[in-house]
């Protein structure tokens, strides 16, 4: 439904983002990872027109953005939940949308409804609202006039972890229905929660895209979390089996995928409790590919916005 | 470690499928009707405390006003005024805070960001600006009329009073004095196009439409000799007096400019604002 074709833009001589091309698709959650600066704030401008390209198109529904009439009934957009008058109450923000929009205002309290800001909080400025206030003001807004398509900057950002898990439910059930979404973020767990697809962006260029599992396996096998009744056995047979293995925690960690470990498994009879790709391998996959894109030393939370 | 290659379910180049992506079916959604765009742009100006206390302020003034003019009237035996002198002085008033309305509602979409949204929901950047320009314009308009309204009242309560007066009015005082107040807001207008910023749209409007005009221009116009040959053509009011044969005397005798002055005072301070700044807004991205 977003189609992102060698998209180019620069600064004078800094390339924001370089040739990017990807595809968001009705029915998914597609994330786009990366870390701060590395573009994807600028993409999605570019998306909804806000800045032009230096080179490539960008179209949704196969339309280029300017060229939807009242866009905001077609595309949900949220690029900074903070870029509203400070003075205004967040019922005047969505009703002031609305209006644009041509909506009923009814649909205002419907959207204040569905992400749980309530009327006293409705009829405070936006200045005294949290970071987490804002952002559900902004998805009520962009999800305002029913789009097909939302395009969120940053969402989860602020959100407490009960507001993530929202959020998720939101945007799984909003896609479920048949809508694209494409969220942004510097933060991997957040994505990787919601996300189906995953577009990892580093220094303006695309590193790697595709489902979580298809980009674990991208890596050549990860490591494997395993656990069993019988702890010894099962060391014995693995390390028979001509695997590497460490212990970790109650269980092992072993340098093999999870079916080759239940393999060893199965052919011993061992009873497993537990078996999963060992954790990290999708953030040490994320770090690994836009390390040299990072500003500082590297930390899996990225850098405070 | 290489990096996994990019998906082929999600790269048009490598899966031509993706060339069916559904579409968006626009054809039944109607553009936002520009009427609709102008009745958000005025809500806009007015739903801030800003906004509802420069128009609050402004009625208060223009009804003090009136008031301190009826109570000079009781102690002045002499006093006159004529419904010209109330539009010129309620005008002047209006003209005093109200720019700062249209000014505010070009410079906050940048100051207050909001153009982000502004300008996403409308990606046709110039029918934003003449929306908010129609409505600067409304806002001029039913300011105006609400002069006259409390001139027209005034007027009465010093006839009441026992005032002598006269219910004629100059029609072409009136003209020029709707003319040069529409003026002050379109060129508030432009100064804020071009300039993107509040405090500095601010500045620069009142320095033009205030400071020069009553401390600068009347000081070179009489004190220079090449005065009376340049001040009309960069200063409004003194433009409105050449073209109507009004200018102020000076020893040199006083030049006949014609319709000269009045073109080129709106180029320096409406058009050529407004043509900046409308290729600013154009081009400028939103961050």
């Amino acid at each position: 439904m977003i189609r992102v074709m060698s998209l180019t833009k620069r600064y004078g001589d800094f390339t924001a983002v370089d040739d990017v091309t990807f595809t968001c698709r009705p029915g998914r959650v597609t994330g786009f990872l990366g870390p701060n600066g590395a573009g994807k704030t600028t993409t999605m401008r570019v998306m909804t027109g806000l800045t032009p390209a230096d080179a490539g198109e960008v179209t949704i529904g196969g339309h280029h953005y300017r060229d939807i009439p009242n866009p905001g009934r077609h595309v949900g957009v949220l690029l900074d939940a903070s870029a509203q008058h400070a003075g205004r109450t967040g019922r005047e923000i969505l009703a002031l949308g609305a209006k644009l929009m041509g909506l009923p205002m009814s649909r205002v309290d419907e959207m204040l409804a569905l992400v749980s800001l309530s009327d006293a909080e409705s009829k405070r400025r936006l200045r005294n609202y949290s970071l987490g206030m804002r952002q559900r003001l902004g998805i009520a807004h962009a999800l305002l006039g029913d789009p097909s398509v939302l395009i969120l900057d940053e969402p989860a950002n602020g959100l407490d972890p009960a507001g993530i898990r929202w959020m998720r439910g939101l945007l799984k059930d909003y896609s479920e229905r048949g809508g694209t979404v494409l969220l942004s973020s510097h933060l991997l767990n957040e994505v990787e929660l919601v996300a189906d697809e995953m577009i990892l962006i580093g220094r303006g260029k695309i590193v790697a895209s595709g489902t979580k599992q298809e980009l674990l396996a991208g890596r050549g096998g990860g490591s494997t979390h395993v656990m069993a009744l019988d702890i010894a056995s099962l060391s014995t047979a693995l390390t028979a089996a001509g695997l590497e293995i460490s212990p970790a925690g109650d269980g092992l960690r072993v340098e093999a995928d999870p079916v080759a470990v239940g393999k060893v498994a199965a052919a011993k009879q061992l009873v497993l409790t537990d078996l999963r790709p060992a954790e990290g391998g999708l953030e040490n996959l994320f770090l690994d590919l836009t390390a040299d894109t990072q500003r500082e030393s590297v930390t899996p939370e990225g850098v405070a916005v | 470690m290489t990096a996994p290659a990019v998906n082929p379910a999600v790269d048009p180049a490598v899966n031509p499928a993706l060339d069916r992506l559904p579409s968006i079916d626009v054809s039944s959604t109607q553009q936002v009707p520009f009427g609709r765009l102008v009745s958000v742009e005025l809500r806009k100006m007015t739903d801030t405390r800003a906004g509802r206390w420069l128009l609050a302020i402004t009625l208060g003034v223009l009804i003090v006003a009136a008031g301190i003019v009826v109570i000079i009237s009781l102690f002045d035996e002499q006093f006159s005024m004529t419904l010209s002198d109330w539009q010129s002085m309620l005008t002047f008033l209006t003209t005093l805070l109200l720019p700062t309305l249209a000014i505010m509602s070009v410079t906050q979409e940048w100051s207050q960001r909001t153009g982000l949204v502004t300008f996403a929901l409308e990606p046709h950047r110039l029918r934003v600006i003449l929306a908010k320009l129609a409505a600067v314009t409304l806002l001029a308009l039913i300011t105006l009329a609400l002069a006259a309204v409390i001139g027209v009242a005034g007027h009465a309560l010093l006839a009441a009073t026992g005032v002598d007066i006269s219910w004629t009015a100059d029609g072409k005082d009136l003209a020029w004095t709707l003319y040069l107040q529409m003026v002050y807001f379109l060129m508030a207008f432009g100064l804020a196009m071009a300039i993107l910023n509040t405090p500095g749209s601010i500045v620069a409007y009142y320095v033009v439409a205030l400071i020069l005009p009553n401390i600068v221009y009347g000081a070179v116009y009489f004190l220079l000799s090449w005065g009376p040959d340049v001040v009309p053509w960069v200063d409004l009011g003194f433009a409105v007096a050449a073209f109507r044969g009004e200018l102020p005397p000076v020893p040199s005798g006083t030049p006949d400019l014609g319709v000269g002055p009045v073109l080129s005072t709106l180029t320096i301070w409406v058009v050529l604002p407004m043509a900046i700044g409308l290729r600013r807004i154009l081009r400028t991205e939103l961050k």
